[in-house]
């Protein structure tokens, strides 16, 4: 087969297409408010080897992961027609045990094999383990949730009854989950119909030819982009706060080196995995490295295997970037991963000054409340993330109280959050004054107040509360994060990840960090 | 009594209109924009025969108030330590890999957002009250900020508007117009209506100015303004309802569909309005489709609004080979100047170009004649393009249509098949300038067994405004769960919103006998945060799992359902204008309409076409494809086996040979 480039831009619209498909289907179905008002899920297609094919454009800390879920989930079953894996095991393709995901396979007539998988993944607001959230301050993944390794959740177009049943046992509000876990098979039922159509109407032979293609395409486009950088090693290190155990300024070291029209990224020079659950598996690094290597492309191509082919990861097992089990890594998704797009941005702004910002605020400010609602007597467990600012760049400003990088959360309603839980918001804000100076200033943060109105666990699991985001070319860094718990006229300032018991009344305050400023700022 | 449809648009103003002694006109003058009135004025005066008539109309006042951020000096009140909501928004951003992403900024600036102590719980309980003397104080910042207008949003005030009611009386010798956010959009989720309530105080001082100016013009004869959701309203409302007129054109264009199709027996049609630089499309099911869930610039905007989808693919959009091999056509279009490389300006291909390229475009009949189209000038630029994309310059012209299609298939798909939808059995109903070129080919893509061309596409959204009801829409988040309440129980929490919509409906004029409303339910599972619009009838329950199902591909039984808001649309029907019936044809044949005869490409292969002139033919009138039937402002292509039809009020339908 030749290729042809009006097929060429056909089938890029049409496997786009199929993967955004899916994620109305899973938005619109799924139960809790994370998966939904938030839209912390992503979709994907992939090919017979378990390659991405098409990623809809939904949550970049997915991007480099997803297609390690798919290559463990298809590596131990042979799926048939009907059957879909679930999995949530970071050592085994997951990320961390929040993320739960669902693969299944395309089949089409006559073929024993899948000829296409389809899979999504979305945050679960609560998977088990030592704290509501699921989102804990741990030191092994044993206290962070229900692990589950790939196994059948649907045969022969079946739910495995007994398996789900474990699962929700095993949940602090197995309703939402359920209601999640169907928003997910159906998402995947949507993505097979859809692969089907297209298969009978072009044939298997040339959606398999143009599914590869397109990696070629989008291989050719990064390999360009690449090598309009100039060459040469660049370095850049940066820190996480703390592990939330002992550790403090954790190190992650990068040297970059552009050679032709590929990169190396080689993280190995990185501290040593810790105690606490800051720690990030392989798939969370990969998955930084490619959003920050899309986001250089101009072009509107779409994320597959092709984009990571020029670009090599080498890491050291063991080490806080490419953990081990049992590490601890509920944080290491949403934290350290931000942290890897840090460290990655610094190395480039050597190569392509212009176009590279600031860094951000480097966080997600996770928080997790879980209790029993006094309204209702029923258990409740709220989670969300909180923007902060955006890093300024060689042109302008950065953008205030907004979701960076890694992450594209919406936030709850304040009308929705106090309909569903025991809260009352007393503050909604952006915490002016917090981006860094500059001739560019960057972004500021904000500030959310939630009072208790009963008593409940609080953990929060933060970062750049000690160490600042960095500003560049003379710009200064942002200032950094505060937790605040006010009981009564007491203020007390907590460290960047803890667990609180707190009563009614009390006030729990995020302060979130400001992003770098650029340029020396003008007298 | 005369009546008229007038629609501004980017660059023509249209006219329908009906004469006391029944018979129908067309008018188009060129658009005014840095005074709209002037075309509207001046075309009525065109129009007009006798002293009395009716206006009705689909302004962009409002619209471009907002994209050229041109509105009033708008201050925002609400909660004290909420006054940032409407700049943090949802904290997400809308591109993914733009690592300068900025948001649009919010209409009111910081120094013009203030809050004051007050605070409502989630049960709608007076937590804290209003402070007399910070009230006082705000007054005085007003107007030293000499804001124009006023936008005030509580959090909870749809629970109890009691603090939003306060302040507007303390305001009222300000003189200054105030948007309440519980009486613009009575919905839980304060960002967007907050969002809501801002944009209409944003736009309401300079609707008002340009309603006024038109009434003045037209001596007290009666003026309504089309809104958003489908529905016409009198000047006095929009002015201070002026969030209700946004996107007015387009709705007009949908009613005018609904309206024409029903007349002709189509009651189910996928609309397909392709223009210059961009193609809407909407699908109506036996209803008028409304969405809640719009945006301006970036801006949520709740009203309701009819449901339209809209992609950057045009008749001038350019077609370019990508870095990475790829044929790509839009979303950057040539606009009106350059244009495409045929209207002798522009050095880029466009999808008119290709349609020219392959003889779909009759040059001698573009708009009648009186445009020159340079098909000379084409040559160069595709040989240059298909060299370097390795294809025939046949197959590149062939193929920039391909993925024109292919782009607006999708849009088709997601207003279809995402929600559920099956496309085979609606009609294609095809107007725009462009859409007549391209109709057939998709509706073969979407397996579309029916194309409907109506009669004058090129200025539905005028004949839309002619033909839209007067409607109202009244909301309230109730948040109530299903098996908590009942039938009965929430029938009476309907009464206010019936009360409003019957008030209302009768100062628009329309009797009490005459007003029909519409009763629906947001309803959702409990845990969910999207809700389904499900008609409000004693099986409410049962319908919203049937409608899950169908929307989702799954219902739950077992699961407890909510029901977050309640809605009232009021319809008055005013007496609508019948069309025309046009002559019988004596035969079927059409030679007598067959104006011409040429080479055109279809499926690489050269096809001897007919050209036919839509003007010369009659109820019954058959046209066989291959064929191009061109009239003023439109030319449509029917490819070979499609077989076309003229009705009764002159419309073309044509059948589209589906595999």
């Amino acid at each position: 087969m030749k290729v042809n480039p009006i097929l060429l831009e056909v089938f890029k619209n049409k496997f786009s297409s199929v993967s955004e498909e899916m994620g109305v289907s899973l938005n619109r179905t799924a139960f809790s408010p994370n998966i939904k008002e938030r839209r912390d899920f992503s979709c994907a297609i992939f090919d017979e080897n378990g390659d991405i094919v098409a990623q809809a454009a939904h949550i970049p800390v997915h991007l480099g992961s997803m297609p390690m879920s798919v290559k463990e989930a298809i590596r131990g079953f042979k799926l048939k027609e009907g059957d879909m894996v679930i999995l949530n095991d970071p050592f085994k393709g997951g990320t961390h045990l929040p993320d739960i995901t669902i693969v299944a396979g395309v089949f089409v007539e006559g073929s024993e094999k899948p000829v296409f998988y389809v899979a999504n993944r979305a945050h679960h607001a609560d998977v088990g383990g030592m704290s509501s959230g699921s989102m804990p301050l741990s030191n092994s993944i044993f206290q962070e949730g229900i692990i589950i390794p790939p196994l059948k959740l649907v045969e022969g177009g079946k739910i495995n009854e007994p398996l789900l049943k474990l699962l929700l046992n095993n949940v602090r509000t197995p309703y939402e989950r359920e209601g999640d876990f169907k928003a997910q098979i159906m998402a995947n039922i949507t993505g097979i119909k859809r692969m089907k159509e297209i298969i009978e109407k072009y044939s298997l032979d040339t959606v398999r030819f143009y599914a590869k293609e397109l990696m070629n395409y989008s291989e050719r486009i990064m390999r360009k982009t690449i090598g309009d950088i100039e060459d040469g090693v660049y370095t850049f290190e940066d820190y996480l706060d703390d592990d939330g155990v002992s550790r403090q300024n954790i190190k992650i070291h990068l040297d970059l080196t552009i050679k032709g029209n590929e990169a190396v990224l080689d993280f190995s020079k990185s501290d040593d995995q810790v105690d606490g659950s800051v720690n990030a598996v392989y798939a969370i690094t990969l998955s930084a490295v490619l959003y920050v290597f899309r986001s250089l492309v101009g072009e509107d191509i779409p994320t597959n295997m092709g984009c990571l082919r020029p670009i090599k990861v080498k890491t050291r097992k063991g080490s806080i970037v490419d953990a081990k089990f049992p590490a601890a890594v509920a944080g290491g998704n949403v934290e350290t991963s931000q942290r890897v797009v840090d460290v990655i941005l610094g190395a480039l702004s050597f190569a392509v000054p212009e176009r590279i910002p600031a860094a951000s605020q480097g966080t997600m400010n996770n928080v997790a409340i879980g209790g029993i609602d006094p309204r209702s007597g029923e258990p409740f467990a709220y989670y969300e993330t909180l923007g902060g600012g955006m890093g300024a760049n060689p042109y302008g400003h950065g953008e205030s109280a907004i979701h960076s990088h890694m992450t594209n959360t919406l936030n709850t309603p304040i009308e929705a959050l106090e309909y569903s839980y025991p809260f009352m918001v007393r503050g909604y804000s952006i915490r002016y004054g917090s981006g860094g100076i500059g001739k560019f200033c960057g972004g500021d943060g904000l500030i959310r107040e939630i009072e208790l109105l009963g008593d409940a666990e609080v953990t929060v699991l933060s970062e750049r509360r000690r160490l600042s985001p960095y500003g560049l070319k003379g710009g200064e860094n942002g200032r950094q994060g505060r937790n605040v718990i006010i009981s009564g006229s007491d203020e007390k300032f907590m460290p960047s990840k803890f667990t609180a018991r707190l009563k009614r009344g009390d006030i729990l305050r995020i302060e979130t960090p400001g992003g770098g400023g650029y340029f020396k700022p003008k007298n | 009594m005369e009546i008229i449809g007038v629609d501004t648009g980017g660059t023509f103003t249209d006219f329908i209109y009906k004469t006391v002694d029944g018979k129908w006109g067309v008018y188009k003058t060129l658009s005014t924009p840095h005074n709209p009135a002037e075309a509207v004025l001046k075309g009525i005066k065109h129009v007009v025969k006798g002293k009395e008539f009716r206006v009705i109309h689909g302004s962009t006042v409002a619209t471009n108030a907002i994209l050229e951020r041109k509105g009033a000096y708008t201050a925002f009140i609400t909660n004290k330590g909420f006054e940032d909501i409407i700049e943090i928004g949802r904290q997400n951003r809308s591109e993914l890999y733009n690592l300068f992403y900025r948001r649009n900024k919010p209409l009111v600036p910081k120094e013009l957002r203030f809050g004051l102590t007050c605070r409502v719980d989630s049960k709608g309980n007076v937590l804290v009250d209003l402070d007399e003397d910070e009230i006082e104080e705000l007054v005085k910042k007003l107007e030293e900020a000499e804001a124009e207008s006023i936008a005030v949003c509580f959090i909870f005030s749809y629970l109890n508007p009691e603090h939003e009611l306060k302040v507007e009386g303390s305001f009222k010798r300000l003189g200054l117009p105030v948007s309440l956010s519980h009486r613009i959009l009575s919905e839980f989720r304060e960002y967007e209506r907050a969002s809501t309530t801002i944009i209409n105080a944003y736009v309401a001082p300079k609707m008002k100015r340009y309603i006024n100016n038109l009434i003045e013009g037209i001596g007290g004869n009666e003026l309504r303004i089309m809104q958003s959701n489908g529905g016409s309203i009198s000047a006095e409302v929009a002015m201070n309802e002026s969030v209700r007129t946004i996107l007015s054109g387009p709705a007009g264009g949908a009613v005018g569909a609904f309206e024409i199709g029903k007349m002709a027996g189509f009651n189910r049609l996928i609309t397909f309005d392709m223009g210059g630089t961009s193609t809407d499309v909407s699908l109506i099911d036996n209803k008028l489709p409304l969405t809640f869930e719009s945006q301006i610039a970036g801006f949520p905007v709740k009203v309701p609004m009819i449901d339209i989808h809209t992609v950057g693919a045009g008749g001038g959009s350019i077609a370019y080979l990508d870095a990475g091999g790829s044929l790509k056509v839009g979303p950057e279009s040539a606009g009106a100047d350059p244009g495409p490389i045929c209207y002798g300006k522009g050095e880029k291909i466009t999808v008119t170009d290709a349609n020219l390229f392959l003889g779909r475009l009759v040059p001698e009949f573009f708009l009648g004649g009186n445009m020159k189209l340079a098909r000379d000038r084409l040559d160069r630029y595709f040989k240059e393009m298909a060299k370097e994309a390795k294809l025939s310059e046949l197959e590149l012209a062939e193929g920039i249509l391909t993925v024109a299609n292919a782009n607006m298939e999708r849009a088709i798909r997601v207003i279809s098949v995402d929600r559920g939808y099956d496309p085979r059995e609606f009609a294609l109903f095809s107007f725009g300038g462009a859409g007549g070129m391209h109709a057939a080919f998709l509706a073969r893509l979407l397996k579309i067994p029916k194309v409907f061309v109506p009669k004058n596409p090129g200025i539905l959204s005028a004949i839309g405004m002619l033909l839209a009801d007067i409607v109202k829409d009244y909301s309230l988040t109730v948040m109530l769960k299903a098996d908590e309440t009942n039938y009965d129980e929430i029938k009476v929490l309907f009464e206010p919103l019936d009360e409003s919509g019957i008030k209302d409906l009768m100062a628009e004029g329309i009797e009490r006998d005459k007003i029909v409303l519409e009763r629906y339910l947001d309803m959702r599972y409990v845990g969910q945060s999207y809700e389904i619009v499900v008609p409000f009838k004693e099986n409410y329950i049962e319908q919203f799992h049937k409608l899950h199902e169908r929307n989702y591909g799954y219902a739950d039984e077992s699961k407890r359902v909510e029901i977050v808001n309640i809605r009232v649309r009021a319809i008055g029907s005013p007496e609508k204008p019948v069309f025309e019936k046009i002559p019988n044809a004596k035969s079927s044949s059409i030679e007598d309409a067959i104006i011409g005869e040429k080479q055109v490409i279809f499926d690489s292969v050269e096809k001897k076409t007919k050209i036919v002139d839509r003007d010369r033919l009659l109820f019954g009138s058959v046209v066989e494809g291959p064929a191009i039937v061109v009239e003023y402002s439109s030319t449509i292509v029917l490819p070979p086996k499609c077989v076309g039809r003229i009705d009764e009020f002159g419309n073309l339908i044509i059948d589209v040979e589906v595999d």
